[in-house]
């Protein structure tokens, strides 16, 4: 097929030595690229059961076909390993230039494999690969690690890099590129930490080679203009993400004090017309169309974002309304190397524990200026945040709390309350690495509906299904989430045109499945199954006093009902274990 | 006479440019090779633009000394007069022209209808 | 009874200028029959969301009363 490079460039770490090899065609013909074969890899190269810190795991960054065409909004890269947060499998997407960089370079995936000796760089130019010693940038931020390799080595290299939190093997940490995109979550950068690898950098002066190369590019030039950039899509470039705080306040589901209750009525001290007066610019990843970054400056406080998640969990979901504030959480929190949703979740917990008399952290709710503190702890390991590090699973097993700590295996709460959406509860239940949005965008379907019931069970399992098999072939393709009206017409479109191979709409929800089900069967071969698709106990305890869904909360029946109804779907037994015969069709 | 524009307000640093531009000309999506270099990048807290492309100025039609290179429309370079010597790279305001396999590459706006700038999402790139 | 309409997100293009509209409809009037009057069916716009009434969210078949605010979204996508 044109559009792929037919290789993969696997890194032996420990051996400091590289090699090529053929891609997988027979998993690309079943998988696309990006999320769903970086899965498949690891589910064929990943024993079950070892450990995610040990040099044992993989990092893989895997493009799809399409990555380095033009195609709108194909420049997200996967990286992929399993998570040190959950222990399943965690596959991120990450934009900026990377992904074109390595497409570029000539390949399709990299796998890291092993572990370097002491603490070092890769660097990636098309065929040769060198590794470096890192002592120069160990230990120092993300942002100014990125800023000193790129002086060293030029800005024709893209850079990927880790902060102090990832050296520490933090569950929290990201990793980080073009300095405010990120691989957020799972504790990716935790796993790239552990291989004592501070950063990948990546040029690449190769090229995309697709059949009928003029008129593909016209036709792709015409869906760009008559799809992409029709005003669905757009509204990224005015607001960003900050669209939806009015939307997710009205819509009963914008969590405030962690999650114990929802709506603020304070929501314009912070919103998206107040944070946007701080805009210096804007920025797309490469390939993209619509540019939904925003790079604001509030004082000392500079960052590309914040993004819907990141205001959120800094404002009203820690009893804060700051705008200075939520662009320096975002900042530091960047800069150190950890993902601002588990970090923010953390964090509120620890407020809540505080305030609640159960354990004092030390903060409570709106101590905005110990937040900040909190977040260079945790990443540095020191005092209060060696503990805090663990994430809210393990620091509820033991200081208790639990009720209320927001997290499914380990992975915490993204900014969407589930008893104003309880669809959510289910797909925050399900999706394959923990608590994600990115698997089943519910509130989407059902909050901002117009004649569907949020709070009911009936007919959720369907709707996470239906809208979980969409972004996963979605995101392995690889697109991204913000082209929203893409069809599986054109998504089977630009595969053809792109590859010389006739991609149909009809196989396009088949992959989605697929991916989805090859997701699963990596968790249930790693010991997970229906015990560990749960729901926090606040959200069937503890009734919601303000906005629309004022006195709602989740029955145990009604969760346990939407738990059956995706099961079923998705051709699961009640214990939500796939049969073999399943299996054997990945 | 028509020349390319760019304005950064509206640029997003996509390189969508440069890849439909290397299309046409190199038969590949290979940046590397286009005929223009637009670039956004962050640097010490600051965001940043480099964009290089041809202006129609004709510093190079001027310089070049075997009289391979034209300027009416738009630029055009005789490959059998061209004997690669790079002085029109060299004399280039925007440094944007690259000489590979013994020619000079110079934009030609795709002789007076321009792939970059159909491409252009927020229409930072004109023709005007 | 008169009803203050406001337009948000993409729907804004359907007010323009003149966004929020008082608009005055019958007593028991619901959400639809207000946005009815206002020249809007919901039920023909590819992108239509939800509507909140005094910034919560409700069906679009629920009443609206006299003094109301009813605000119209479209979708989002992303996170």
């Amino acid at each position: 097929m044109y559009g792929y490079q037919n290789k993969v460039l696997r890194i032996n770490l420990t051996d400091e030595s590289a090699t090529v090899e053929p891609l997988r065609m027979d998993f690309a013909e079943k998988y696309v690229g990006s999320k769903g074969l970086a899965i498949r890899y690891l589910y064929e190269e990943l024993v079950p059961g070892i450990d995610p810190l040990s040099a044992d795991n993989k990092l893989l960054f895997t493009t799809g076909p399409l990555t380095g065409t033009p195609v709108p909004c194909s420049g997200k890269l996967s990286i992929a390993a399993k998570s040190p947060a959950t222990g399943t499998i965690n596959d991120c997407s990450i934009g900026g230039h990377a992904a074109l960089k390595i497409k570029y370079a000539g390949y399709d995936m990299i796998i890291f494999e092993g572990k370097l000796q002491k603490p070092g760089y890769v660097v990636i130019t098309d065929e040769q690969v060198e590794f470096i010693d890192g002592a120069e940038v160990w230990g120092i931020g993300s942002h100014d690690a990125e800023t000193f390799l790129s002086d060293k080595h030029g800005r024709e290299y893209v850079v990927l890099s880790i902060g102090p939190a990832g050296e520490n093997l933090v569950p929290l940490s990201c990793i980080n590129s073009d300095y405010y995109r990120q691989a957020g979550r799972g504790g990716i950068g935790a796993v790239m930490g552990s291989k004592n690898m501070k950063a990948v950098l990546i040029k690449g002066t190769g090229g995309v080679k697709v059949p009928d190369i003029v008129n593909t590019t016209n036709r792709i030039l015409d869906i760009l203009h008559e799809d992409t950039l029709q005003e669905d899509n757009t509204f990224v470039f005015d607001l960003g993400t900050t669209a939806f705080l009015e939307a997710c306040n009205d819509g009963g589901i914008l969590p405030v004090n962690n999650f114990s209750d929802t709506t603020d009525e304070e929501w314009t001290q912070y919103n998206g017309d107040v944070l946007m007066e701080y805009r210096d610019g804007k920025r797309g990843c490469g390939s993209c169309g619509l540019g939904c970054g925003n790079f604001l400056k509030i004082n000392d406080a500079v960052c590309e974002g914040p993004e819907y998640e990141s205001i959120s969990v800094a404002g009203p979901n820690a009893g804060i309304r700051d705008p200075y504030h939520i662009v320096k959480f975002n900042e530091v929190c960047d800069n150190m190397g950890v993902d601002t949703i588990s970090t923010g979740d953390t964090i509120i917990w620890a407020m809540e524990m505080t305030e609640k008399g159960i354990y004092d952290f030390g903060i409570r709710f709106g101590d905005a200026e110990k937040m900040l503190e909190y977040v260079e702890l945790i990443a540095r390991q020191e005092g209060i945040g060696i503990e805090l590090s663990k994430g809210t699973k393990r620091l509820s097993e033991k200081y208790g709390g639990t009720d209320f700590a927001m997290q499914v295996k380990g992975l915490e709460y993204p900014q969407y309350e589930p008893r104003g959406s309880w669809g959510m509860s289910l797909a925050y239940a399900v999706s394959d690495r923990g608590a994600c949005h990115m698997r089943a965008y519910a509130p989407n379907e059902e909050v901002f509906a117009a004649s569907i019931d949020p709070y009911t069970a009936a007919g959720k399992g369907q709707m996470v299904y239906d809208l979980g098999v969409f972004n996963a072939i979605k995101f392995s393709l690889c697109i991204c989430d913000f082209w929203g009206t893409i069809s599986y017409e054109i998504m089977a479109e630009v595969l053809t045109l792109v590859t010389g191979r006739t991609w149909t709409e009809d196989e396009m929800p088949v992959i989605g499945e697929r991916v989805l089900n090859i997701a699963r069967a990596f968790n249930q071969r790693e010991g997970f199954n229906r015990k560990d698709d749960t729901m926090p106990k606040r959200l069937a305890k503890d009734a919601l006093k303000n906005g629309p869904a004022a006195g709602q909360k989740i029955p145990e029946e009604a969760f346990e009902d939407m738990l059956n109804q995706y099961y079923e779907v998705m051709g699961w037994d009640k214990n939500g274990m796939m049969p073999e015969s399943l299996i054997a069709t990945l | 006479m028509k020349r390319l524009k760019w304005g950064k307000e509206k640029c997003i640093g996509c390189q969508l440019c440069a890849q439909v531009c290397s299309a046409m000309k190199e038969g590949e999506y290979i940046p590397s090779r286009a005929r223009l270099d637009i670039e956004s990048y962050y640097d010490r807290g600051a965001l940043k633009y480099e964009a290089s492309y041809c202006i129609l100025c004709g510093i190079c039609a001027k310089n070049c000394p075997v009289e391979a290179i034209t300027i009416d429309e738009y630029i055009t370079v005789d490959d059998d007069k061209c004997i690669a010597c790079g002085i029109c790279a060299e004399k280039c305001p925007k440094h944007i022209i690259k000489i590979r396999d013994e020619a000079a590459k110079i934009c030609d706006t795709c002789k007076g209808d321009p792939t970059c700038v159909k491409a252009c999402p927020q229409n930072a790139l004109t023709f005007a | 009874m008169t009803v203050t309409v406001a337009l948000r997100g993409t729907l804004k293009k359907y007010f323009g200028e003149n966004n929020p509209r008082v608009i005055h409809a019958p007593e028991g009037s619901t959400c639809e029959d207000v946005l009815a009057i206002a020249g809007l069916d919901w039920t023909n716009i590819k992108n239509f969301g939800f509507v909140s009434v005094n910034n919560k969210r409700v069906m679009i078949t629920d009443v609206i009363h006299d003094g109301d605010i009813l605000k119209a979204f479209s979708k989002v996508f992303g996170g």
